[in-house]
């Protein structure tokens, strides 16, 4: 890893983070505001009367009078989802293809670091970055229960349901690295990079409307983001997070080796 | 030093470099030139490892410019045909990044170079204006004292004054022992400085010359201005070789020595005498002619 780049990526990426952060922040405390044991019954009826078809597709669903159900419901059926992959679509985009497209990589290779450096230092700036990010979102959430609503949150099961969605949104982040470091080319790089993780995004809310097209769920990474399997506490958590973690692996290792085989007109 | 053999890259749009091969030898100034579009960054390229060449190979120093390409970085100074930085740092920030990019500890030829350019390094580079970016871009590729300068277009965007710093940094380096490749479309200053010369057009190596013999030629081109419209007419009438450009200019080609010519110049009323030297000039337009057909 070159650390003079990976420093010079938080100059240049952290307007983006902190944007992002400050979105997430809202939503958390809303979130957390919004939790009431008492009338958590009102909270379902107000819920009852809306369509269950959209209320479906944003992922408010089985609320319950738990808090931790309640945000896994509430956050992580789709604000968790999709404020990260907004950072890292911008973001990865921003590691490798624009220095490409844009000609400034070639200042980066003319300097005695190989391109496996470079991608390398690239990658685990964004699996690091994107990874603080789930981890402020986390712990807000936990300090602020803790205050507001001592006793009340499940811990273990909190922190296995954060676990799962970090690994989640760091593998759809290698899909846009991955994409990043294949096309030399912004817009080619965003077609796929941002494109694909929107159509799984866009998926999961159609799959999650109503039964009849539940079929789309297998076309979206999402779907392993099962909240209700993770909270069981069964031992679907630590399979997923080996896959999730294996496939991100795959993902980030294949954009550095094909930025490393690829022509560069630079 | 520089070792380019039968080097071909096509582009899909049919457009490349084909069958490019020429040496630069350890302390040799090596001009590159062509119009736009002709190869010259394309083959820069390849030296700098960025592309995959379809066939041939690309050295420096005996190893393999894309397979080796960052252990020869330690070594080569670059400059890009374009200068396309991090925009947003200032221009120090992009010095201190480069040289930590580098691991460079020592900033002094640095800074020497900083003012000898007379950069103004606190800007931000989004907002520097093409020259400036330009003589940013020559200290980055000079600061870290390399063996060997690849360098594209190096004076484009220069002010004159400040292409002749560069040109005096050229020679000084030269001096120093220096390995320079530099790819231009001006003549001149390549004649200026350069010991061979590689021309290059539509991708292919047209030529290569010495610029020493080049300059020995005893034969030099001369324009005469003449107040009268007799005098323009008696010059044509000569014995030497001549061309008229219009009623008071007259193209004269002669032989060393030059007495005889003199001798009638002296019986004209010559306003002006200018010297056609740019052989290069003229033996590029010979190459460059050849397109149109």
């Amino acid at each position: 890893m070159n650390a003079t780049l990976f420093k010079s990526n938080i100059k240049s990426n952290w307007v983006i983070f902190v944007f992002i952060f400050g979105m997430l922040m809202i939503y958390v405390s809303t979130a957390i505001s919004m939790f009431n044991p008492e009338n958590a019954d009102a909270m379902q009826a107000m819920f009852d009367m809306m369509p269950e078809g959209m209320i479906k597709a944003f992922g408010f669903v089985g609320l319950g009078t738990n808090l931790t159900t309640y945000l896994a419901g509430y956050l992580y059926g789709f604000i968790l989802i999709v404020f990260p992959i907004i950072y890292t679509i911008i973001t990865a985009n921003n590691l490798m293809a624009k220095h490409v497209d844009r000609g400034s990589m070639a200042y980066l290779l003319a300097t005695p670091n190989t391109r496996i450096k470079v991608a390398l230092t690239q990658a685990l700036y964004m699996i690091t970055s994107t990874a603080l990010l789930m981890i402020l979102v986390a712990g807000v959430l936990l300090g602020l229960s803790e205050v507001i609503w001592a006793g009340h949150l499940e811990i273990g099961k909190f922190l296995l349901l954060n676990l799962v969605t970090l690994l989640v949104v760091v593998t759809v982040a290698g899909i846009s690295f991955l994409s990043s470091c294949i096309f030399n080319d912004t817009k080619l790089s965003l077609a796929f990079g941002a494109g694909i993780p929107i159509m799984f995004v866009f998926f999961k809310m159609v799959g999650d409307i109503s039964e009849k097209v539940e079929f789309f769920k297998y076309f979206t990474i999402y779907t392993l983001l099962d909240t209700d399997k993770i909270l069981e506490g069964s031992g679907y958590t630590l399979v997923i997070s080996l896959i999730l973690a294996g496939t991100s692996a795959i993902l980030y290792i294949l954009g550095i080796i094909i930025f490393n085989k690829k022509s560069l007109a630079i | 030093m520089i070792n380019v053999k039968k080097l071909t890259q096509i582009y899909k749009s049919g457009k490349g470099i084909f069958d490019v091969s020429f040496e630069v030898k350890e302390g040799e100034c090596f001009g590159y030139l062509g119009p736009n579009g002709a190869g010259k960054t394309t083959t820069i390229r390849n030296l700098m490892g960025f592309t995959n060449a379809n066939e041939g190979l690309a050295e420096i120093d005996g190893k393999s410019c894309r397979s080796n390409a960052a252990v020869l970085q330690k070594t080569i100074g670059y400059l890009p045909g374009e200068m396309n930085m991090l925009d947003h740092m200032t221009g120090m920030e992009f010095l201190n990044f480069m040289g930590n990019m580098r691991n460079l500890k020592d900033t002094e030829r640095r800074d020497k170079l900083i003012k000898r350019f007379d950069l103004e390094a606190e800007g931000k580079i989004k907002k520097m204006s093409k020259g400036m970016k330009q003589k940013l871009g020559i200290i980055v590729a000079f600061m870290h004292d390399p063996k060997v300068y690849i360098l594209d277009e190096p004076t484009s965007g220069l002010d004159p004054l400040m292409q002749s710093v560069f040109m005096e940094l050229i020679k000084e380096e030269k001096e120093r022992g220096k390995t320079i490749l530099m790819s231009s479309h001006i003549f001149e200053e390549v004649q200026r400085v350069c010991d061979r010369v590689g021309i290059i057009r539509e991708g292919k190596i047209v030529t290569i010359e010495n610029i020493a013999d080049l300059n020995s030629v005893n034969r030099k081109k001369f324009v005469v201005t003449v107040g009268k419209k007799e005098d323009a007419d008696t010059i044509v009438k000569s014995s030497f070789s001549t061309e008229k450009i219009d009623d008071y200019r007259v193209n004269v080609s002669a032989v060393y020595p030059f007495n005889d010519f003199y001798k009638m110049l002296s019986e004209c009323d010559v306003k002006s005498l200018e010297i056609e030297y740019v052989t290069l000039e003229n033996m590029f337009m010979k190459y460059y002619e050849g397109e149109e057909a």
